[in-house]
Order: structure tokens, then sequence, then C-alpha cells
């Protein structure tokens, strides 16, 4: 039985400059606590080896700080080892990078930086393909075919790229063969680049980012604990919670008669995690000028809860009954305003966006007429 | 819609107590009281009913309440389209509305079906001005007012402007329109400027400013990471490319090429070695064999050379001999000249001395002499100057002034005249004596003589000897001798001055003077002789003279004829001189030509013995020249022979030599393969350096770091001015839509307000009109007689006769829009005098035709003109 933990994806040194306040550096502190988290787990769990399947950096030349803290904190957990794979953000075209990480990293740090076999425990043998550039062009796997190892040795893959669409930068050509652990004889493909863990097939696997950095993947950020019996056995795999931060696309669908306000506070988490949820409540379906502006209103009032909470209500479609129209005024010139509004709403022969910015105007008069009338 | 009857219960001073109105009719209906009868409570009553739904307790409803408390209860009965209905409100306990039909007593609606009723009664269906027409004393809108606004005085006299504005209010929105739009442009104008441009210091410029910078800020990152790749590319490509260069395999085959190369090349230099070595000895063979055969061919040619050269030789001393014989003459005949001239010019300065001297010797002599000359006139004129002076001193005590000597005289012959004139007056006596007489007789103790006469002066006396004295006395008066007194004073004082006793010594004095002075005359003229110039001026020339020393030359007696000498030496010494030096001029010229002469003939002498050493010299002594010349012979035909040899063997090396330019141009070649392959290894690990140095240096600033910080943050910023712009698309359609509405009311409403207002205006003021602000919808002025006034300054009765009128205009206007609405006037016409009102009547009455008007009023008299239904109120108990 051989045990290790998979995982990639760490970016360490991101920055998140879309966000502002302090919440950039907590996100980039949660990327470097990862490193603990994995070797936490790696611990409780009887696993030696951590494989990082690329892109530990996020940048080809990460600043010295990020590099030399991450270095530490793995010398730290040692004798666990750490296999690193240069990614596509972290690749060998970066080769100051890796001959500085060639000089400083301690022993329990494994780089591997070759398409050449790793030794990791008698009869288990992993293949690496690090990628050489950033778009290598090629299928850097092709290579773990035509390498042979004695009968019997358990082999492992360490590869970063994509498979079919799974590529977080949208490149096409560099596509690894998804049927490669079969065609290598692989116990196990550890792979890396995607950042929500998928099983490509029983031994093939991304593992995802262990601290997710996007709304993108729903999934809470893992890292997979792979227990392999024998070169033939099916490998066993467990995912281990390792994320700090939480990324959630919250989808808020409403229908006339709901009340946001309720139905939100159904949907956002307990109060002791938002501070570690950054959550993007996408609100669709239909809703009254009162509905709209007390779901703005709440995601408002909730919003110090969380790390980030933001409200995207393109989705949202105001329904307006006369009533929401005598709030603003029962006659008279506003009324007509109001009404002149609502048509423009909902007349189907102008633009999305015009109609769009004649529901908002809406919104507005009401909220206007609201703050005059009180 | 009209109002037939009102009845109210516990409703403010009516505390547990109701009243009724009943009979309204249609056209004017008057209700006049006294104050505080309840006319005012009636009209608020009213309007609560219509306006105040009965489930609130706002300040208007609570102002209904009587302060015992209580629910107040309002009742009204009217007639519509559709029947005639009683409306029924119940405010605080038990709250109620109802409505129900009279015509069948049946309960049409209640509650909030009862308030929706009431509401499309006054509204008819869609927004109208119905709460227009409820007009109070001094108030125009039924707009919500504070109590202290309402009882302010400024309040109660409400503009005009207020008035035509609470109605345009109420159909543009009203307040809370103007609000609205005044939020909307607030939050607009915190965005953009009026021409919907983002506001400097704005959050929307803010925004963009920033959302700029992190665009600046993401480009400069985007070339910086741009260049951090490219120099991780290039490092890449220099790494990979500087181990194909290190590669051992094409390392060997390099040094092998170039040894090739370098042994071939050195083959090849050995080769050329050899050649120069045979070339440079045929060279010299070829030298020697020239030289021998110079050498013989000189020998061969010394010996034919040396008898001519001896016979030249001989002729050439001859002529040298010749040449310093002619020298020597020539030189002592210059030396001779030399010589006289030397002579001659010492021979004329001798003489030209000697007679400098005698000219001396001669000026010092005539010197002298005059020097004595002087010297002994000097002496004589001193001598006569002193003799000069000295004569002049006697002169001086001897000179008598001129002429005193002759007054001198002249005075003496006065006084002897006067004198003799004295004697001849006087008496006098005289004694003849008798002979023998012993004694004469003494007068004056003088003996009288013998004839004497003598006179006397008054008495006399006469001693006679022996006789006695004898007295005779003249006794006449006293002679005046003044005259002669004088004269000799004068003569005295004369003489005196003159110093001398009398005329004679005078006279001698004056001889001796002349004599002086003769003697000075002379002295004189000998002094102006001997020193004419003066006594001074002789000296200095004494002196002058006595300066010169003495020659040295002795003179002999002859001066001139010893200088006519020296004269005569001089010139034939001169003479001399001259006649030498032409001589040496002429002896000069004839020297030099023999000294060229001989430096000619030596030279050629010269040569001619330089020649033959020379040629004795190649040819050795003459014993041995055959043996000599055979020698030269023998040699050179050896030499001959080395020669040809020495080419032969050059001839042959050169037809094998290898081609050493290819051999080195290979070498060189293959040399700069290697040397190439090491500069460009060497550059490679430069540039490498240098790289590493760039990459660590911005890895170390982490700009790919700050490219994706600044890229996200780029989105983030321009999502937000993306958000910002939305706000504001929305804020414009905003307050577009608010903008068409009021001006779609306005030009709905006001306008045929307008139009019903002018001739309701024609009622009250002939000629008036009214003109609106066209932004604000404000009236603006009024005008009338052809004069223009400002609203705002006309009187209060004017103002509320205008707020009436204008209620009156828009009920017109509802009721031919079928929505006929009361006009309900509380107090309306207080500020109005008795002819206006009288005018306003008219106007109501002339309104009243289709139209339900209701008015409270405490000018009963006033209103009684008003005429119409008059209303009563009784008591009324629901």
């Amino acid at each position: 039985m051989f045990r290790f933990l998979h995982s990639s994806d760490l970016h360490l040194g991101k920055r998140f400059g879309n966000f502002t306040g302090d919440l950039p550096s907590r996100l980039r502190e949660a990327r470097h606590g990862v490193i603990a988290r994995l070797a936490q787990h790696a611990r409780e769990q009887g696993a030696d080896t951590i494989l990082l399947a690329g892109d530990t950096f996020d940048t080809e030349t990460p600043a010295p700080e990020v590099r030399r803290q991450a270095l530490a904190e793995m010398r730290h957990h040692a004798p666990l080892r750490w296999v690193l794979l240069p990614g596509n953000h972290d690749s060998l075209q970066a080769a100051p990078l890796w001959a500085m990480l060639a000089a400083e990293a301690p022993d329990n740090v494994i780089l591997a930086t070759a398409p050449q076999p790793l030794d990791l425990a008698p009869g288990v043998v992993l293949l690496p393909a690090p990628c050489t550039t950033r778009r290598p062009g090629r299928d850097l796997t092709e290579w773990m075919e035509s390498y042979a190892t004695p009968e019997g040795t358990l082999r492992l893959g360490l590869a970063h790229g994509a498979i079919r669409s799974f590529s977080e930068d949208a490149v096409a050509g560099d596509v690894i063969a998804p049927d490669r652990a079969r065609r290598a004889g692989l116990a196990y493909l550890a792979l890396g680049d995607w950042h929500g863990a998928v099983e490509v097939d029983s031994r093939t696997r991304y593992s995802g980012t262990p601290e997710p950095d996007r709304f993108k993947h729903e999934a809470p950020g893992t890292a997979l604990l792979v227990s392999l019996a024998g070169a033939n056995a099916l490998p066993e795999v467990t995912a281990l919670p390792t994320a700090s931060f939480a990324w959630r696309e919250l989808d808020l669908h409403l229908l006339e008669g709901d009340d946001p306000v309720t139905a939100l506070a159904a949907l956002l988490p307990e109060a002791r995690a938002r501070r570690q949820t950054l959550a993007r409540l996408i609100a669709t379906g239909r809703t009254h000028l009162a509905g709209h502006a007390a779901l703005a209103g709440a995601v408002t009032e909730a919003a110090p809860d969380f790390a980030l909470l933001e409200l995207v209500e393109a989705g949202l479609a105001t329904a307006c009954a006369p009533d929401d129209l005598d709030l603003i005024d029962r006659a008279g010139a506003l009324r007509e305003a109001a009404d002149a509004l609502l048509a423009e709403a909902g007349d189907a022969s102008r633009s999305a966006a015009e109609r769009e910015v004649a529901r908002a105007a809406l919104a507005r008069l009401y909220s206007y007429a609201q703050a005059v009338a009180s | 819609m009209k109002i037939t009857a009102l009845r109210l219960f516990n409703v403010k001073r009516f505390a547990n107590r109701g009243v009724a109105i009943e009979g309204i009719g249609n056209g004017v209906n008057v209700l006049c009281a006294v104050n505080e009868f309840g006319k005012s409570t009636s009209f608020e009553a009213l309007h609560a009913l219509f306006f105040q739904p009965h489930s609130g307790t706002p300040g208007d409803v609570q102002r209904l309440r009587p302060y015992s408390g209580g629910s107040p209860l309002v009742e009204a009965d009217i007639a519509t389209d559709a029947g005639r209905f009683r409306l029924t409100k119940q405010y605080y306990g038990g709250r109620s509305a109802r409505v129900t039909d009279l015509a069948t007593g049946r309960l049409v609606a209640q509650a909030d079906e009862a308030e929706n009723f009431i509401a499309g009664l006054i509204r008819g269906g869609t927004a109208g001005p119905a709460g227009l027409l409820w007009v109070r004393q001094g108030l125009t809108g039924i707009e919500k007012r504070s109590k202290s606004e309402e009882d302010s005085e400024k309040q109660v006299r409400a503009s005009l402007l207020e008035s035509v504005q609470g109605e345009v209010e109420a159909v543009t929105g009203g307040r809370r329109m103007a609000e609205i739009m005044a939020a909307t442009q607030d939050a607009l104008a915190e965005l953009v400027t009026a021409t919907g441009r983002p506001k400097t210091g704005g959050r929307y410029a803010a925004a963009i400013d920033v959302r700029d910078r992190l665009l600046a800020q993401e480009e400069r990152l985007v070339g910086d990471v741009r260049t951090l790749r490219e120099a991780l590319d290039r490092r890449a490509t220099a790494v990979k490319r500087l181990a194909e260069l290190d590669n051992a395999e094409d390392r060997q085959a390099r040094a092998r090429a170039v040894e090739s190369a370098q042994a071939a090349f050195d083959a090849a230099k050995a080769q050329g070695e050899a050649l120069r070595t045979a070339e440079a000895e045929g060279k010299l063979a070829r030298e020697r064999r020239d030289a021998a055969e110079r050498e013989l061919s000189a020998y061969r040619t010394a010996l034919d050379q040396v008898e001519q050269k001896q016979a030249a030789l001989q002729a050439a001393e001859q002529r040298r001999e010749a040449a310093v014989g002619k020298r020597h003459a020539t030189g002592a005949g210059v030396e001779q000249a030399h010589a006289e001239v030397a002579a001659a010019e010492a021979a004329e300065q001798e003489a030209r001395q000697l007679l400098a001297r005698l000219d001396a010797a001669l000026r010092a002599r005539e010197a002298q002499a005059r020097h004595a000359a002087l010297s002994e006139r000097l002496a004589g004129a001193e001598a006569a100057r002193q003799a000069l002076e000295a004569a002049e001193a006697r002169l001086a005590t001897e000179a008598i002034a001129p002429g005193a000597v002759e007054e001198l005289q002249a005075l003496e012959i006065d006084i002897a005249t006067l004198r003799a004139v004295e004697e001849a007056a006087r008496p006098s006596v005289a004694i003849a004596y008798a002979p023998g007489a012993a004694s004469p007789i003494l007068m004056e103790s003088a003996p009288l003589r013998e004839g004497e006469e003598r006179g006397y002066e008054g008495q006399a006396e006469l001693v006679i000897p022996g006789i006695g004295t004898l007295t005779l006395r003249s006794n006449r008066p006293a002679q005046d001798n003044s005259r002669l007194e004088k004269a000799v004073a004068k003569r005295r004082t004369l003489l005196a001055a003159i110093g001398v006793e009398d005329l004679a010594a005078a006279r001698a004095r004056q001889i001796r003077a002349q004599q002086i002075d003769a003697e000075r005359r002379e002295l004189h003229g000998r002094l102006a002789l001997l020193a004419p110039e003066g006594l001074a001026k002789l000296r200095a020339e004494v002196a002058a003279h006595g300066a010169r020393g003495t020659e040295d030359i002795e003179l002999t007696d002859d001066p001139a004829q010893a200088q006519a000498e020296a004269h005569a030496s001089l010139a034939a010494a001169e003479a001399r001189r001259t006649g030498a030096r032409q001589a040496l001029r002429a002896a000069e010229p004839a020297r030099a030509r023999a000294d060229e002469a001989f430096v000619e003939a030596e030279t050629a002498l010269a040569a001619l013995k330089a020649e033959r050493t020379q040629i004795e010299a190649i040819l050795g002594p003459e014993e041995a020249r055959g043996a000599r010349l055979q020698e030269l012979s023998e040699r050179f035909e050896q030499r001959d022979r080395h020669g040809a040899s020495a080419q032969a063997l050059v001839q042959r090396l050169r037809a094998t030599v290898i081609d050493l330019e290819s051999a080195e141009a290979a070498l060189r070649r293959a040399r700069s393969v290697a040397d190439a392959t090491d500069k460009e290894a060497a550059t490679l690990r430069e540039a490498i350096a240098g790289l590493n140095a760039e990459i660590s240096t911005r890895s170390d600033e982490a700009v790919e770091e700050m490219w994706g910080e600044a890229k996200e943050a780029l989105a983030a910023a321009s999502a937000r001015v993306e958000g910002f712009a939305a706000e504001i698309r929305v804020l414009q359609r905003l307050a577009s839509a608010l903008e068409a509405a009021r001006a779609q009311a306005r030009d709905l409403y006001l306008k045929p307000v307008m139009a019903e207002l002018t001739p309701l205006l024609g009622l009250l003021f002939d000629d008036a009109s009214i003109t609106f602000d066209d932004k604000t919808l404000l009236p603006q002025t009024l005008r009338r007689n052809g004069h223009e006034e400002d609203v705002e300054r006309l009187s209060g009765g004017m103002r509320e006769q205008l707020s009436v009128l204008t209620r009156l205009a828009f009920a017109r206007l509802l009721a031919r829009d079928g929505r006929p609405a009361p006009v309900i006037l509380d107090d309306a016409l207080v500020y109005s005098d008795d002819d206006r009102i009288e005018r306003m009547f008219d106007a109501l009455h002339r309104q009243s035709r289709d139209q339900q008007i209701i008015v409270f009023s405490c000018r009963q008299r006033a209103f009684q003109k008003l005429g119409g239904n008059v209303l009563t109120m009784t008591d009324w108990q629901p």
C-alpha cells in the first residue's frame, strides 16, 4: 500500500488586486497556509509524500519572500516529502526560479524538473511531465509510455495541463491524452491546472486547487488522498478539505410572490462562516419594486459579515404592481413618469440594456419617492 | 359630483353634539354665520371626509377631535351621475367608512372599499386636481402644512405665487416631484457635470482616474512582464545554445581541425623558409660575383688612367706654384699700402692735435690779456668811484641852495640902505675940538672924535672930561626901524641856514661847491668810460676771464705764424692719407684674385692627388700589379660559377614550394571557428549572467504578481466605472422621465386652466392677463391696463381673487371633462373690497350655472349680496 497526497495549483503569491481592503492580503496569506494544512492531512493520513502537480507559484518569478517562506514551511514538515512539478504558471522557462529553488530547497523538497523517473519508494516510481514553457504545444506525458519499468513497479504520473477543455487558461493545443494513464500503464496520473477537483477516469484526476481563488468552481478546495494497494489495483481516493476561504455563487431565484429577504436569509451561510466566505449573489427571476429595494438593502446590511458579498441582479426582473406605483404617487406627473418607465421596462421592442435602464430608473424613482414620503 | 348635505358629530367644538347643513343645492350656496359658529369646523370635517382615510390618525384627523376626546363622525350626501350616496366616516373609536345608496338604503361599500369609492369621486379615476377646488381663508392648497405655518400671519397672507404654485404642484407631482427631481439631479451632479462630463472631484471622475491610472500601470507592468518573459526566453535560448556549443564532440572536432591546419601551415612555413634561405644565398653569390666583376673592371680602368693622371698632376703643381708667388706679391703690396695708410692717418692725427693745441693756447692768451685789461679797468673804475663818492660827500657839505647867496647879497644891500636912511634922520652931535683940548669927549663910553658926527637915540650922555657929563635929549618920537630889524633877522636866519657868518663866507663856499661839482662831473665821466655797463658787470667780466687756466703750450712770439704752419701740415697729412687709402683699395682686389687663383690651383692639385692616391691604392704596388690583375680575374670567374649554381638551386626550390597563404587561411579558418565558438560561448555566458540579474531584479520586484494584481484591480476599477456609467444612465433616464412627465402635465392641465382662467379674469379686471414662467410654471406677471405687474407685488385681495378664479377655472375644466366637483370656499375673500367682491360674486354666479359652489363666510353683510341658496346649520344627532 502506497499513500500520497495529490494537490496542485497553490498559486502562492497571487495578489487578488480585484478586491480592496485587507481581503487581498488575507486571501494571499490563506494560500500560504495551505502548505501547513496539506502537511497536517498527510501526517494524519499516514502519507509521506505530497505531489504538487504544477502551479505551486503564481508566477514564473515569484517574489523572494513568497519562495523562501514556502520552502521554509515545507522544510518545517520534514520528513514529509514534497514533489514540486513546474506548471504553466511556473514553467521551466523560468529557469532562474527553478535554479534558485534547487539551490534553496531543503532535502524533503524534490523538484520534478526533468522528464525522468523519480523513485518515491521501493517499487514506486514517479514519472513527471514538467511544463517546459508556458505553452509547450505538445503532450508532455508522451514519454511516460516509452519509459519501461520492471514488472510490478507502481508507476505514478504527474502532469500539468488540459485534458479536453479542462484548462484554466483556455488554451487549445496543450492537450494531455485523456487515456494517458491507461496507455502508459500508470497506476495513477495526478494532474494539475484545473482548479476544481475532477475525476477524468478511475486512474486520472485533477485534484483542484486546495484554496480556491475564483467563483468559477462550486466545490470547496480539497486535496486528494490516494492509496494504491498495487500496480493493478484501482486507486482509493479521498477528498480532504483544505480551503480556508469559501468562494460561493449563491443562486437566488425569486418568484413574484417570494420575499427576497427571507429567501436571501435562507441562502446565506451561518454567521461565523461568513468571515471566510466570498459570496456572489446571483439574483434571478422576478420581484416587485419593494422586494427589489429590500433585497439590495439586505445585501448591504449583510455585506460586513462577509469577506465579500456582492449582488448580481442583472437577471432579476422587476414586476410592478399598481400598488407599487401608488407608493410613488397615486396620480400626477410622478405617476405619469413611473408609468412611462414601467412601460419602457416591459417594452420588448427595446434593447435589453434600455429596458434595464428603465427598470433601474423606476426602482430609483421608487426609492426616492419612499425617501421623500418618509 | 355635488354635495347635498353635510352632517358632523363630535367634531372639534361640537363635543357630543352634531350639526347638519341640509339642502345644499346647485349653483351658489352660502353659509353665512358669525365666527366660532362652526363654519371652519364644517369645512375641515368635509375635507377630512374626502381626503383622510378613516383608518389613519394624522394631524388633520387629530385636529378634528374635540378636546374631550371621542370619535368624530362626518357624513355627507352626494349626488353623482351614478346616483345619490351617503358617505360616512368615523375616526378613532369605532372607526369606519361607509357608502350607502340613498335611493335604496343599500350599503354600497365600507372600509377600504368605501375609501376607494370616495377616492374615485374626487379623482375621477386618473390624476386630477380635485383637491384644488377647496379654498380656505388665505390658504390655497390642501397640502400638508404645519400648525405653525397655518397660524402664521405670513402664511395667512399667502401669495398668489404659492396659490398657483400649489395648483401646479398638485398637477405636476408637487413638492415630492420637485424633491425627487432634486434628489435625482443631486445624485447626478455628484457624478457628472451639467454637460454630462465626469465631475472633477466626484466619485465617477475618481473612479475613471483610478481606472486610467490602473490602465497605465497595467500597461507598464505588461511591458515589464513582457520584458521579463523575453528575458526568460532569451535566457533559455542562450542556455540551450551554450549547451550546444559546449558539446564535447564538436569541441574536439574543432580542436582537431585546428591542429591539422596548424601542421599544414607549419610545413608550408618550413618550406618557405628553405626557399628564402636559398634565395638569399643565390642573391649573395650573385652579389659577390658582381663585386668581383666590379673590382676587376675598376682595376683595369685604374691601370689605364695612372699615366695620364701623372701628367695632369705636374701641370697642376706648376699652376699652384705660380699662384703662390702671385699671392705673396699681392700680399706684400697690400701690407705696404696698409702701413702707408696707417702712417698717413697717424700723421694727420698728430697735425690735427697740434693745431688744436695751438688754437687753444692762443685763446688762452687772449683771455689772459683781456683779464688783465679788465682788472686794470676795474681798479680805475673803483678808484673813480671812490673819488666820485668823496666828491659827492664834500659837495653835500659845501653845497648852498641856489639863489641863497644872491638873496643874502640883496639883503645886505637892503640893510645898508636902511641903515643909511636911519643914520641920516637921527640927531647927531659933532665936535670941533679946540685945538689942544686935552681929552676927547666920551660919548657912550666911546670917544667922540673930531668931526665925527654921531647920532643918538633919545638921549645921549656925553662925558666931557673935566667938565662933566652932558646929556642930550632929542625928545622926538621913537623912530620906526622895523624894516631894518626884519631884514637883519632875515639875514641872520639866512646866514644860519647857510652855515656861514657872512656874505663873503657864503660866496667863498659857493665857489668851493662849484669846484667840487666840477670835479664830481669829471669823475663821473671817468667812471662811465671805465665801466660803461656798471661796475657789477665789469666785476663779473673780470671774474669770468680770470677763471681760464693757463695753457700748456709755450707760444712763440708769433702765434699766427705757428698757426698757419700747423694748418699747412694738417692739409698735407690729409692728402697723404687719402693717397694711401686709394693705393690700398687698388691693391686689395689684386690680392683677392691671387687668393682665388691659389685656392683653385690647390683644389685642382688636391683632387688630382686624391685620384692618384686612389688609383694607386687600387693598383697596389707596381711590381705586384700583374699578379693582382690575374688574381682578380680568377676570383671573378670562380664567383660567377658559384652564383649560377645558387640560382639553379633557387629555381628548383621554387618549383616545388607549397602555398603558404592557403595553409594560413585554412589555419585561420579553423581557428576562427574555434574562437568564434569560444567567443559566442563567452558572450552567451555574459548574456546569461546579465539576464540572470535582470530576471532576479524583476522577480525581486515581483512584477508578475504586480501585473496580475494590476490586471485584477483594473478589471474591478473598470467594472466600477461601468457601474457609475450605468448609474448615470439610470439617473439620466429618470430625470428625463420626470421632466417629460412634468412637461406633459403642464401641457395637459395648465394650458386648459389658463384657457378657462382668461374669461374669468376678464370679469374681474378689464383687459387683464397672466403670464407664466416657462420653467418654473409659476405665474410671473399680471398684465392689466397695459401695465405689467409682478404677481408677488399684488395686493392680498388680488392674490386671493386670483386664487379663487384659478380654482373656478379648474372646476370648469373638470366639469367640462365630465367630472364636476364642488368648489368650496371657506372665508376665501377676506381681503377683497366690496366692489371687487361683487365682481367676484358675478364670477361665482356665472360659474354656478353648471357648478356647485359652497361658500362659508363670516362676513354676513358683504355676502348678503352674493345671493344664491342660503344655508343654515341645524343640530343633528346621528
